[in-house]
């Protein structure tokens, strides 16, 4: 499976995990400990990454309960459980609401602001440095600043720059039905910004070549954007979205501040209700089984998106 | 005329957005001067014209009205701890992974790679219950080392994947010619290469430390009380009723101060950091 296009290594010195073996390249000839240098990392990524992945996995099968003693295996009861579980199955479709809705924003406003930043001479960097600054807060900031005081329904501007010009105001956290588009802007407020740089670096590593044959062809506009630039633009689109959407299914640091998953539970997300039965339950077990359930859900995800992705990119390249 | 009028027509949706980037940061920073009575009147949008600015929420937050300087503290420790050890031991497997042809079964370098980055995609809920029950059984539960060894392995697959793009990057000539004069690989990589890298090491742990210090779900679970972050702070006083807008400002503005100031000032290395991989 390749995600992210990347430039094949070239080895200089040959030689295998396995041990040291007399590499080949040039003039070069000197022992290669290549394990020294991958060993220390694969241990610890296998350690501190893999293990607690399968530690989770094995914990869907018990009723580890950090609030009781003792464990017992319970099979499949815990995979059972979420069939019948309104909060889970919600919380599923709040996570794809808010990954398909909050890209989808981001990508066409940062390739937007990416493409206009290009065209203008002066006040390029002092755009790019704006635009940047979003992404460097927490989430759980933004949460607040955006989410809670911006949009506070009774003591927040943008209430009260609608009631000026004679709107009522919104429930923008109150309204089961608004809750979610208020979490959306908040994020794409935050994370426009990522699409933006990425794909402005992309846009800058283009070819000329194209762009001039077009234009000598008296292409323009439009035209140049949909023929030339965009069809170049696929891979690194590819990219961006893929990232994008892989980190918008671990949504919780937005929600829990400015909703708390509410009203009833309007805007839980899955790993917001795998905290809640984490900490407040100690229902290690089932929270561990609704955080696989996240996991397999974004494996196909990504498998889906890569294998539908994967002919536009070669025909791109 | 028409010309002038289309050339800078950019510069309308560009400073909207800027607009709409900067708002709310100049509403969190009026908001820190304003007092309760400030805001109990009505919206107020200038200083010195609809309200007078006081100085009463940064005295609360240096008396101590809300913890501040712990968390900050422990903060600071996991995120600066946790990159470097990230950085050290990624730009070995880094540079392993550009100058070796390592196979693992079927897998090659690029599988690796993967492999490693695949690591940092999944949803970290998945793994989050095995830290905690793990971290309870090594007495590691709330507390900065735990979080400090967390964030490690949370890290370490980023600066990995970044660090080998770096090295990738770099000539070999001065390598190959440090191995002919007889110098070990281990040498040869401490004495050549690790200091023409030097920049991108910097770089990547700039990015892992401001990735670190917003971390929100891992120091929510691990670190809840004692060894509590910046992130957990604001978003336990952020949830609660009736929050007190002009302190939560001025403890929000203390948080996001350190790594928009980085982000700014290293714009050019973070943009590359970030790209890497993702852009030829």
């Amino acid at each position: 499976m390749r995600v992210v296009p990347r430039h094949r290594s070239q080895p200089l010195g040959a030689a295998s995990s396995r041990g040291a073996e007399r590499s080949g390249a040039g003039a070069a000839v000197a022992h290669a400990p290549a394990g020294f240098f991958l060993n220390p990392a694969a241990i610890i990524v296998v350690l501190l990454s893999i293990f607690p992945f399968v530690l989770s996995l094995g914990m869907t099968f018990t009723n580890w309960n950090l609030l009781y003693p003792g464990v017992a295996f319970r099979g499949l009861d815990n995979w059972a459980r979420l069939f019948g579980d309104a909060t889970f199955q919600r919380s599923v479709a709040n996570t794809v609401f808010f990954t398909v809705v909050a890209t989808a924003i981001e990508y066409v406003i940062g390739f937007a602001l990416a493409l206009l930043v290009l065209q203008i001479e002066r006040g390029q960097r002092f755009f790019r440095l704006i635009f940047l600054i979003p992404m460097m807060i927490s989430p759980a900031a933004v949460g607040y600043v955006v989410g809670r005081m911006l949009f506070s329904e009774t003591q927040g501007p943008i209430n009260d720059l609608l009631y000026r010009v004679g709107i009522s105001p919104v429930p923008w956290t109150s309204n089961p039905a608004m809750a979610p588009w208020t979490i959306v802007i908040a994020d794409v407020w935050q994370w426009t910004s990522f699409m933006f740089v990425l794909l402005l670096a992309g846009l800058q590593s283009l070819p000329h070549e194209p762009f001039e044959a077009a234009r000598i062809d008296g292409a323009s506009g439009w035209k140049l954007f949909a023929q030339i630039t965009f069809p170049l633009m696929v891979p690194v689109s590819v990219t961006a979205v893929l990232i994008r959407s892989l980190e918008l299914f671990k949504l919780i640091d937005l929600v829990r501040v400015m909703t708390g998953g509410g009203p009833g539970t309007a805007t839980e997300s899955v790993t917001l209700y795998v905290y809640d039965l984490a900490l407040n339950r100690g229902d290690m077990g089932y929270g561990a089984t609704v955080a696989y359930a996240l996991l397999i859900l974004v494996v196909l995800y990504a498998l889906i998106y890569l294998a539908l992705t994967r002919r536009a990119v070669a025909n791109a390249t | 005329m028409a010309k002038r009028l289309k050339r800078n027509l950019p510069y309308i949706p560009l400073a909207i957005w800027a607009v709409v980037v900067l708002f709310p940061l100049y509403w969190m920073t009026i908001t820190s001067f304003k007092r309760p009575i400030d805001i109990n009147r009505g919206v107020s949008y200038l200083p010195w014209v609809d309200f007078t600015p006081s100085l009463q929420a940064w005295r609360d937050l240096r008396d101590g009205a809300v913890p501040v300087v712990g968390p900050l503290i422990n903060s600071f420790v996991a995120a600066s701890i946790s990159s470097v050890v990230a950085v050290a031991l990624g730009a070995l497997a880094g540079y392993g992974l550009s100058r070796f042809a390592y196979r693992w079964g079927p897998w090659r370098n690029d599988d690796i790679a993967f492999w490693f980055i695949s690591q940092r995609m999944l949803p970290p809920a998945a793994a989050i219950l095995a830290f905690m029950v793990m971290f309870k059984y090594l007495h590691l539960l709330d507390s900065v080392a735990g979080l400090t060894i967390a964030y490690t392995g949370f890290n370490l697959p980023f600066a990995i994947w970044i660090m080998r793009d770096f090295f990738a990057a770099l000539p070999r000539e001065l390598e190959e010619s440090s191995l002919v004069e007889g110098a070990s690989w281990p040498q040869t990589f401490w004495q050549v290469a690790l200091p023409l890298a030097l920049p991108g090491l910097a770089a990547t742990a700039i990015l892992l430390f401001i990735f670190s210090w917003n971390e929100y779900l891992f120091a929510s679970l691990l670190a809840f009380e004692k060894a509590k972050t910046m992130p957990v702070t604001i978003a336990g006083m952020a949830t609660s009723i009736g929050i007190r807008w002009w302190l939560m400002s001025a403890l929000a503005i203390v948080s996001m101060a350190p790594t928009i100031a980085l982000g700014l000032l290293l714009e050019r290395y973070i943009v590359r950091g970030l790209t890497t991989g993702a852009v030829k």
